[in-house]
């Protein structure tokens, strides 16, 4: 619904059908029937947004329950932002058109660090007041969720709560709380108050933190009877757990646009940058046959000719061959096209490729991550060089030409012959072409090489480890690009600007707060697009409030240590991530989750992996 | 196999979406209709529709058609109606199925209705402003060409007929253009050299109304 207002501005605005709404299966409730209204806030474009699941899934779960009527929130592009400031039209929601500020609950979800910058901007152009202090009676109730909540220390002082882990019950049970709370006549603080009992529920106005001379925290106290440590909240029954039988089909081309099927949480790996793989467990999976029938019915209700299966690792489902059998017995009749993205190097088997081949030749990409077997150890990937170039033996068979790798620079104990081997590993993939006899016939091969810069994350063995400098990645990256000597290897990288910014917020304090508020008032917005971002503006920004940037980048953190975050529990105890960085010191793996239980702490969920047989011992 | 030619009005708030989006969109309702529509056989099969005449981005069509191929001789027309509008948004509503008349490539003209005009200027200055300009010899106007450079043209002799009209806060003209692969001229040029002559900006609402063949007979 599109107030005449906003029409005037659609025609000047490149693709206005992301400000309109009007989509298959959106839904439109009468406000005079519901109690509560959640404004469902992602902080990048309608593209980035519409092609997230979590949204998906909440918005269908939210809109399931009579009193609560969810609606869909992006930021507007720079041109539409622009004319709606010129115009003085407030941001709305794109269901009714209502100001975000009419709603009880507006509601972030942080995919990335970079977008910190645009849910405060959000804020601003829906007129609400960016501090939580400033907000003070019982209505919109800016709230956050998703893995950047993990550390919410450099956005403490701008959300009033957030959820911790999964939201599926316990974002119900705040909104019920309020409504309740409302219905009593209680105060925001109260609310507040009483939601901080909640597991997985977050207040940070309820905490004070006090910090030592060098800028470390001192200690972290709760106020007012909140709990000193807040639990995770996980849903452990994936086959119970509610999954939307309809996606809102968008009217104009997103990023991914196809319908998406949950296969299982977590990850067994335990590869030790990755923060995915720590703050999820336990793995927990569907079953086929619940998969096969969600997937199908997503198929029939939005339309969509091809379906992703979604996980951290694809090829890590248990029961992967069974589950493709079961979906490709219907799909190559109805013409639907089944994706399997997130395939590790050691799962792309002959009977998996044989059946996404029947519906669809996309392109291969694997993440080896590090170009030297060390490399890989320490980062605990598990990996070996031989593997990934028999899969690539397999996939050329198979006839494919072009493979794609992904690698990160920047690796805790990298040297530069760690960063020559990057290059290497392409060189031998490329041979590997050559040597196999079934290539495809008279075509070259295309081997593109992409390699990222380290971020060290929260809830990673790698917590305390500094980044490398901005001029460090710039050495490395030209060290990789001198070691290239084929022209059937692209190498791609970008500046570690973008990079550096995401290691300080994401391992950011409270001291943080006062330079997202400035940067708030200077309009900053879509630091994650080259377009607007500009390091040296935040630099700025960090040097009028005396933060030292590199404090929370390039500093290495002792064990002992209290970290911003230490107070949220993700079930993986700090003991098991100390233990895991020791062993990354010494070049020692960590088996896998399904071959040994190595105790990290996420059993207490009492579910999922850590209860399965145990079938092939080592 | 049986060519028909789906009709439907392209409104509100998928007024918004372009050519490209559409064809998608419609995809995307066929396949879910499961509809029997002939599929291409290349190595992703998909469901064939071609579109006589796109409708620019921003423009409503009322009387806007698609031409698809019916495996299933004896499907009923209503049926792809009502199958097709429940797996469509709802700015886009289908609203007759016919067996195509004329080839797409018939298509010489279309016709519009323009509503131009805003709460500062009176609908009777604006009426004057449009038929002075279209009294002229020509109406030149500077338009991008597909090698992205500015070339003029005259778009006077596209104009097969007008008429406008004075309302209570727009004026209307209901114009009929040359339309079709060939000379196709965009209303939006004749808006744009309005703005340029009298150096203003109102507000435009433009509908395409019915296509037309050569001898002025509606295309059907």
């Amino acid at each position: 619904m599109v107030s005449k207002e906003v029409e005037r501005l659609l025609l000047k605005v490149q693709k206005p059908g992301r400000y309109v709404g009007g989509e298959l299966n959106e839904v439109i409730k009468d406000k005079k029937d519901v109690d509560v209204r959640f404004a469902f806030c992602f902080p990048d474009t309608y593209e980035v947004g519409m092609s997230h699941l979590g949204m998906k899934i909440l918005y269908g779960l939210f809109n399931k329950v009579p009193y609560i009527w969810c609606e869909r929130v992006f930021a507007p592009w720079t041109d539409m932002e622009e004319l709606m400031i010129e115009h003085k039209i407030p941001l709305y929601a794109l269901e009714s058109g209502d100001p975000i500020s009419e709603f009880d609950f507006i509601g972030f979800t942080l995919q990335y660090e970079l977008s910190f910058s645009n849910m405060l901007n959000m804020l601003r152009l829906g007129n609400i007041p960016i501090k939580s202090c400033d907000r003070k009676e019982l209505k919109n109730i800016v709230c956050a969720g998703g893995p950047c909540a993990c550390n919410p220390e450099p956005i403490a002082d701008f959300v009033d709560l957030f959820f911790i882990g999964e939201g599926e019950e316990v974002d119900l049970e705040v909104i019920e709380l309020y409504r309740k709370c409302r219905d009593e006549g209680k105060s925001k603080q109260e609310f507040l108050q009483l939601a901080s009992h909640i597991e997985g529920v977050y207040v940070p106005s309820l905490y004070d933190v006090e910090y030592n001379e060098d800028g470390t925290i001192k200690s972290f106290t709760p106020n007012c009877d909140a709990p000193s440590v807040i639990h995770k909240r996980i849903m452990p029954e994936m086959d119970d757990v509610y999954y939307p039988e309809n996606f809102v089909v968008p009217n104009i081309e997103i990023v991914h646009d196809r319908a998406v099927q949950e296969i299982f949480r977590g990850c067994i790996r335990g590869c030790r940058f990755c923060q995915a793989g720590f703050i999820y467990r336990p793995v927990r999976e569907k079953s086929p046959e619940v998969i096969d029938e969600q997937c199908h019915n997503l198929c029939n209700n939005t339309g969509y000719d091809e379906v992703s299966l979604s996980s951290l690792s694809s090829s890590d489902y248990s029961q992967i061959v069974p589950l493709l059998e079961r979906l490709t017995a219907w799909s190559k009749d109805e013409k639907v096209s089944i994706s399997l993205p997130s395939l590790r190097v050691d799962g792309f088997t002959d009977e998996i490729m044989n059946k996404i081949k029947t519906v669809r030749k996309s392109g291969l990409t694997f993440a080896p991550e590090a170009g030297s077997q060390r490399m890989r150890d320490v980062i605990n990937k598990n990996v070996e060089e031989s593997e990934l170039l028999k899969t690539c033996a397999t996939a050329f068979e198979g006839g494919w030409t072009t493979v794609k790798l992904y690698f990160m620079i920047g690796l805790p104990t990298e040297t530069y012959d760690d960063v020559a081997d990057i290059a290497n590993l392409g060189q031998k993939v490329v041979d590997t072409y050559y040597q196999c006899p079934n290539k495809p016939k008279g075509k070259s091969v295309r081997v593109t090489v992409s390699a990222s810069c380290f971020v060290p994350k929260p809830f990673t063995p790698f917590q305390w480890e500094p980044q490398d400098t901005r001029d460090e990645f710039a050495n490395k990256q030209q060290h990789v690009k001198e070691s290239i000597t084929t022209r059937k290897i692209q190498f791609n990288y970008h500046d570690a600007s973008t990079s550096y910014l995401e290691a300080v917020f994401a391992r950011g304090d409270r001291k943080l707060c006062k330079a997202m508020e400035l940067a708030c008032e200077r309009g900053f917005h879509f630091d994650g697009w080259n377009d607007c971002f500009d390091l040296d503006k935040w630099l700025e920004i960090f040097e009028e409030c005396g933060i030292d940037p590199a404090f929370y980048a390039n500093r290495r953190r002792s064990f002992d240590e209290i970290l911003p975050w230490d107070h949220i529990d993700y079930g993986v105890t700090k003991d098991y991530l100390i233990k895991e960085c020791k062993k990354a010191y010494e070049n020692t793996t960590t088996l896998h989750c399904r071959l040994k239980c190595n105790n990290c702490g996420a059993a207490k969920y009492g579910k999922g992996v850590c209860f399965e047989k145990r079938k092939n011992m080592v | 196999m049986k060519n028909v030619r789906i009709w439907f009005k392209k409104d509100f708030e998928c007024r918004y979406i372009s050519h490209l989006d559409l064809n998608r969109c419609m995809l995307r309702a066929l396949h879910k209709s499961r509809i029997p529509i002939w599929h291409t056989e290349g190595f992703n099969p998909h469901p064939f529709a071609t579109f006589p005449l796109p409708l620019s981005l921003g423009f409503r069509g009322v009387n806007e058609c698609m031409d698809v191929k019916l495996e299933d001789d004896e499907y009923s027309f209503e049926e792809i109606i009502s199958k097709l509008n429940d797996c469509l948004p709802r700015g886009i509503r289908v609203f007759k199925v016919t067996e195509p008349v004329m080839k797409a490539g018939k298509i010489a003209f279309a016709n519009f209705t323009l509503k131009i005009g805003d709460d500062r200027t009176s609908s009777k200055l604006i009426c004057e402003q449009i038929n002075e300009l279209l009294f002229q010899d020509s109406i030149e106007i500077e338009k991008r060409t597909k090698k992205k450079t500015l070339k003029t043209v005259d778009i006077k002799p596209a104009v097969k007929n007008y008429e406008v009209t004075e309302m209570f806060d727009f004026a209307q003209l209901d114009i009929t253009l040359s339309a079709g692969s060939t000379d196709n001229v965009n209303p939006n040029l004749f808006v744009s050299a309005l703005f340029n002559k009298y150096n203003v900006e109102y507000d435009v609402d433009i509908t395409r109304n019915e296509l037309y063949n050569s001898n002025m007979e509606i295309f059907r």
